[in-house]
């Protein structure tokens, strides 16, 4: 029976070649886009799913509550650290640890040094304890016990020591920023499983106490957080989770700052659960990890995803059982044999079930496709190998059995349940209901089109708003070079900028901290007291030189420019101004913020700029010196104006800027910024987010299209008769052409009347998050709807002109 | 005896009026009976042919087959009586287009659960008694009109049916081809297969044992 069904199924599919093309094509776009985004969703699921005793693993975060905001920081404050290895109960282990960025790594054996190492750590000695690595060399008990040790994974050690045996290496020196010297007592193999535990060199933590990480971890300030200081504990068991997180909110308690009454400000420890570590959408991974899973994504995705299938569900069952009448013959011929209802309705699905299979093999290409179109919006671990995966081989399966039902069932039961009397007789009209459902399908389909068509002119306008919006300061043939972190000379970065002045096509030259807009915050709590109040405020501070302002073109509305880099003085933005209470900038001038030796006078009001991207608001700042320069010089970054007019010579005046920079810092790897560009990144998310949704929206109409110019050679063949009448009463081509596509306008500007809403109402909710929007203006929905109206007219005249333009007298003849 | 149909009335109701497409129908075939129904275009031949085949309903009237009350039946075990007793021929064939002369004879037993080695004999056998084991693998557009019906013939036999019912099979047909399928209606009848035919043609008829006219849905005894 099913070799029948199989030969009969293969057979239709062959003869009627468009519409199964149009079928194969429609669910196999659908299935690609599916299978991509399960891959996705898969692959974020799966993260660190190997360690024993996963469950009990939580990490102790830090979320701070305040009457406007809350905080998180997935770092605590290093006393709590003592607190939970001493007298916390519940738990049967803990690690602390801290990431750390050192600059270079030397050894005696290396020709050059390695700048920047990625992925280091300073752990306790409870590390080992607490993940099980596979040793290749050393062992988890004394690998780390003590200082100056260091273990190293498998990769890291080829890297640094190419073809030497793992316990070759074992006593190498190796030596962090010229001047930690740690000796190799340990080589791990790297998890072979998927991990946000990506660890690649672990030095003890004793070591950290002699390096620049000193005063990190033995900060006795219990509140003082750092994202680099991270704990993590295994409880007993899973009832014990109450009562641990009862201990740490006595803890946060007692160690509560004075602030925290006064200001309403709270601090409490959050217990993350190892699952929810690689979705840290509010609170973020570790430092050094890139890649941040979002849930919300992957819901939206897997939104899109659904959409796409549907549009491909709805195409195959507009087309079947719009040909159902071109079937009927057989199933009357097939029931009068002897075939049960059941027998049909097997039969049909099994039809569907082998087109969609057809689909799904088609679909595994173009998901390659998508990986590779998709690539910097997809992690790097997620390739096409993973479709190997028996479960995402399961997934597919079951994916391919949902669609063939979804779309075969309704054609399978409108055609199985044809009478075979009235189809022998010819009796045979397609029923009014089979009809109205065809046409309530294909205005889904174009609702569907039409809010991602909205969706994408409105989201790519404000994505174009945001990143050609005015930030307030000049941002045109801007560079600048962030001076190498270890060196803290400040008579080599003055230097370098007399070098620098040197070059004719830098027109002018500023030291300073980070850009005006940077996704760096250095920010310091300040209190005004304008005699009745405190205002207490975070007030974000950027640091430069006399001549920072004037080089981003920065205005003074009030006072005057910083006398000096040292002097303790601040210019304020106007944004502070206003907050302060003052009514005019000039106002502002000659008074004191803080008290004390932190008694600070404002001599000068700048205008406001943003100080990232425009999503968010402007904050209050300062304009301040480099006043820890004994200390600390915050001066650590040269910004140059070139010569606008000749970007064209920009690559040469790059290569001479770094030919000074080798003199200077011959050990350090140059690398330069254009300020247009570092604002460009602000809306990385945003960007990719338009690219997806072009995808998304191209793909759904052209699905939709694909179905709707189906029906149209449908409906258009089965009118040829009707046509030729026509014709040779004297109808004119543009008469023919409204009367046969008439019908499917009315559908689709149905569709329109749907969709604008509903498109409008997502749109303006998701404009609500940007402080800056563009107007959802009535042209927008007008245009798009014109849009897909032509469009769908030029797909429909392909074949209606043509049916048309036959000659009337061939058409009559033939019936 | 085979079936018995006792006052059988069929109608449709258009524009508030009942049209009777059968009225008072009363008719007992024995087995072995050979039953050409005769009357003009629209007097409800195949109505009639329908009704027996029990692909169509009616309204009022009891209809036995083989001792069983077909009008009390369920849907399901209606097409289980005819799918065991009963074959079809058609005047436009009916053949599916899209499987060949070996599958189309072949469906029947499909929907009989019959296996595959006994449902190969059968078919060979019946491709054999019809002398078109060469056309065998050919579709039924490739074939001629006389050779699409005796597929047809060759198909409605396959389940060894007690009945079969032919409407207009020849109607399509040439004379000589009309004569080739006429003669083998009369040697299955002597094996023993009921058959009903609806005709047009005098001479179809006179194959038959028993003439049944005709008019207006109405039995005509004149
Ligand atoms: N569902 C229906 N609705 C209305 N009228 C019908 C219906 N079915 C059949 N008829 C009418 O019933 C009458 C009998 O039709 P039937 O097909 O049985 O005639 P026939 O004797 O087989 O004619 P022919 O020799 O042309 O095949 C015809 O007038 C036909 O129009
Ligand atoms: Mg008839």
């Amino acid at each position: 029976m099913i070799r029948n069904y199989f030969k009969i199924a293969w057979r239709n599919i062959w003869k009627n070649k468009l519409f199964s093309f149009i079928n194969i094509i429609s669910l196999a776009i659908g299935l690609s886009a599916s299978f991509v985004i399960g891959l996705m969703v898969y692959y974020d699921f799966t993260f660190d799913k190997f360690h024993k005793d996963g469950d009990l693993i939580y990490r102790i975060t830090t979320v701070y509550t305040s009457p406007e905001e809350v905080d998180y920081n997935y770092g605590v404050s290093v006393p709590l650290i003592a607190e939970v290895k001493q007298n916390l109960t519940g738990i049967q282990q803990s690690t602390a640890f801290f990431t750390a960025e050192p600059s270079r790594i030397m050894n005696a054996s290396f020709s050059k040094a390695y700048n920047t190492p990625e992925k280091v750590i300073y752990a306790d000695s409870d590390f080992f304890k607490f993940l099980s690595y596979e040793w290749l060399a050393g062992n988890s008990e004394s690998a780390i016990d003590g200082p100056n040790k260091v273990v190293l994974t498998e990769r890291r050690a080829k890297k640094y020591f190419p073809n030497r045996d793992y316990s070759d290496i074992l006593g190498e020196i190796l030596i962090y920023d010229d001047s930690v010297s740690t000796t190799v007592t340990g080589i791990v193999a790297n998890f072979k499983e998927r991990t946000d535990f990506t660890f690649e060199e672990i030095i003890s933590l004793d070591t950290g106490k002699q390096s620049y990480m000193q005063d990190q971890i033995t900060d006795e300030n219990w509140n003082s957080t750092s994202s680099m200081t991270q704990l993590f504990i295994k409880l007993n068991d899973k009832k014990a989770l109450s009562n641990v997180q009862n201990q740490l909110d006595v803890l946060a308690k007692k160690n509560e700052s004075e602030k925290a009454v006064k200001y309403n400000e709270y601090r409490s420890f959050y217990l993350q659960p190892l699952k929810d570590l690689h979705f840290g959408k509010d609170i973020g991974i570790f430092d050094f990890t890139e890649y941040n899973a979002d849930k919300s994504i992957l819901t939206n995705l897997l939104f899109i995803a659904a959409f796409l299938l549907l549009l491909g569900c709805i195409n195959f069952i507009n087309l079947n059982t719009a040909q159902a009448t071109q079937r009927a013959k057989e199933i009357g011929i097939r029931k009068t044999l002897g075939s049960s209802k059941q027998q049909l309705v097997f039969q049909f699905l099994w039809e569907t079930f082998m087109l969609t299979l057809v689909a799904a093999v088609l679909s595994l290409g173009l998901a390659a496709v998508l990986l590779k179109i998709f690539a910097d919006f997809i992690p790097e671990g997620l390739h096409f190998g993973l479709f190997a995966d028996p479960l995402i081989i399961g997934f597919g399966v079951v994916l391919i059995l949902i669609i063939s039902l979804l779309s075969g069932f309704y054609p399978a039961m409108i055609l199985s349940s044809f009478k075979p009397v009235s189809v022998l007789k010819n009796r045979i009209i397609s029923t009014h209901s089979n009809v109205s459902i065809r046409k309530g399908l294909i205005v889904f389909q174009f609702i569907i089109a039409q809010v991602f068509v909205i969706s994408t002119i409105v989201v790519g306008r404000q994505i174009h708003f945001m990143m050609s919006k005015d930030m307030g300061f000049k941002t045109e043939a801007i560079t600048y070079v962030k001076t190498p972190w270890m060196d803290g000379s400040l008579q080599k970065r003055q230097l370098f900028m007399q070098k620098l002045a040197a070059i004719p096509q830098i027109e002018s030259l500023s030291l300073g901290g980070m850009p005006p807009a940077s996704n760096t915050i250095h920010a310091s709590g300040v209190i005004y007291l304008d005699g009745k109040k405190e205002i207490q405020t975070d007030l974000q501070l950027l640091y430069g030189d006399d001549n920072y302002l004037n080089l981003y073109d920065i205005k003074l509305l009030a006072g005057r420019n910083l006398l000096n880099d040292t002097i303790q003085e601040y210019v304020i933005n106007d944004t502070y101004r206003k907050l302060l209470g003052f009514k005019t900038p000039q106002d502002a001038i000659n008074k004191i913020v803080g008290q004390g030796e932190n008694a600070i006078p404002i001599v000068g009001v700048m205008e406001d700029f943003n100080q990232y991207s425009v999503k968010s608001k402007i904050e209050p700042m300062a304009l301040i010196g480099d006043w820890s320069r004994k200390r600390y010089s915050q001066f650590n970054t040269i910004h140059m104006q070139l010569n606008k007019n000749s970007s064209d010579n920009w690559p040469k005046d790059i290569a001479n800027i770094e030919v000074v920079w080798n003199s200077i810092y011959p050990e350090s790897d140059f690398k330069i910024e254009f300020i247009d560009k570092t604002i460009a990144k602000f809306y990385d998310k945003e960007t990719s987010m338009t690219k997806l949704l072009n995808w998304a929206t191209g793909l759904s109409v052209l699905i939709s299209c694909l179905g709707l110019f189906g029906l149209v050679i449908y409906t258009t063949e089965r009118r040829v008769k009707e046509i030729g009448v026509r014709k040779i009463l004297g109808a004119s081509l543009t008469q023919l052409n409204v009367l046969l596509c008439k019908d499917f306008l009315v559908l689709i500007g149905i569709a329109f009347v749907i969709a604008a809403p509903l498109a409008w109402y997502g749109l303006h909710n998701w404009l609500q998050d940007y402080a800056y929007k563009t107007n959802l203006s009535w042209w927008i929905f007008a245009l798009s709807g014109l849009g897909i109206i032509l469009l769908s007219l030029i797909i429909m005249s392909v074949k209606t002109i043509s049916a048309a333009n036959e000659n009337p007298v061939k058409s009559l003849r033939t019936e | 005896m085979l079936l018995e149909l006792n006052n059988i009335f069929k109608w449709v109701n258009q524009g508030g009026k009942r049209i009777f497409l059968l009225s008072d129908i009363n008719l007992k075939i024995d087995e072995g009976e050979f039953i050409s129904i005769m009357g003009p275009s629209g007097s409800g031949k195949s109505t009639l042919l329908n009704v027996i085949g029990m692909l169509d309903g009616f309204q009022e009237g009891e209809y036995n087959f083989m001792g069983e009350s077909v009008h009390t039946m369920k849907e399901k075990n209606r097409s289980k009586l005819y799918k065991e007793y009963i074959g079809f021929v058609f005047q436009a064939y009916h053949l599916i287009d899209e499987l060949t002369v070996y599958e189309n004879i072949e469906t029947p037993l499909l929907y009989k659960d019959i296996n595959s080695s006994e449902r190969k004999a059968l078919v060979a056998d019946m491709l054999d008694r019809f002398n078109i084991v060469g056309k065998k693998d050919l579709f039924p557009s490739q074939l001629s009109g006389g050779q699409q019906q005796l597929v047809g013939v060759a198909r409605a036999l396959i389940t060894k049916p007690k009945l079969i019912l032919a409407d207009e099979p020849t109607g399509n047909l040439n004379s000589k081809q009309s004569e080739e399928i006429m003669q083998l209606f009369k040697e299955l009848n002597q094996e023993g297969v009921t058959i009903i035919q609806a005709t047009h043609s005098e001479t179809n008829a006179a194959y038959g044992s028993r003439v049944l006219h005709l008019l207006d849905g109405r039995r005509d005894f004149n």
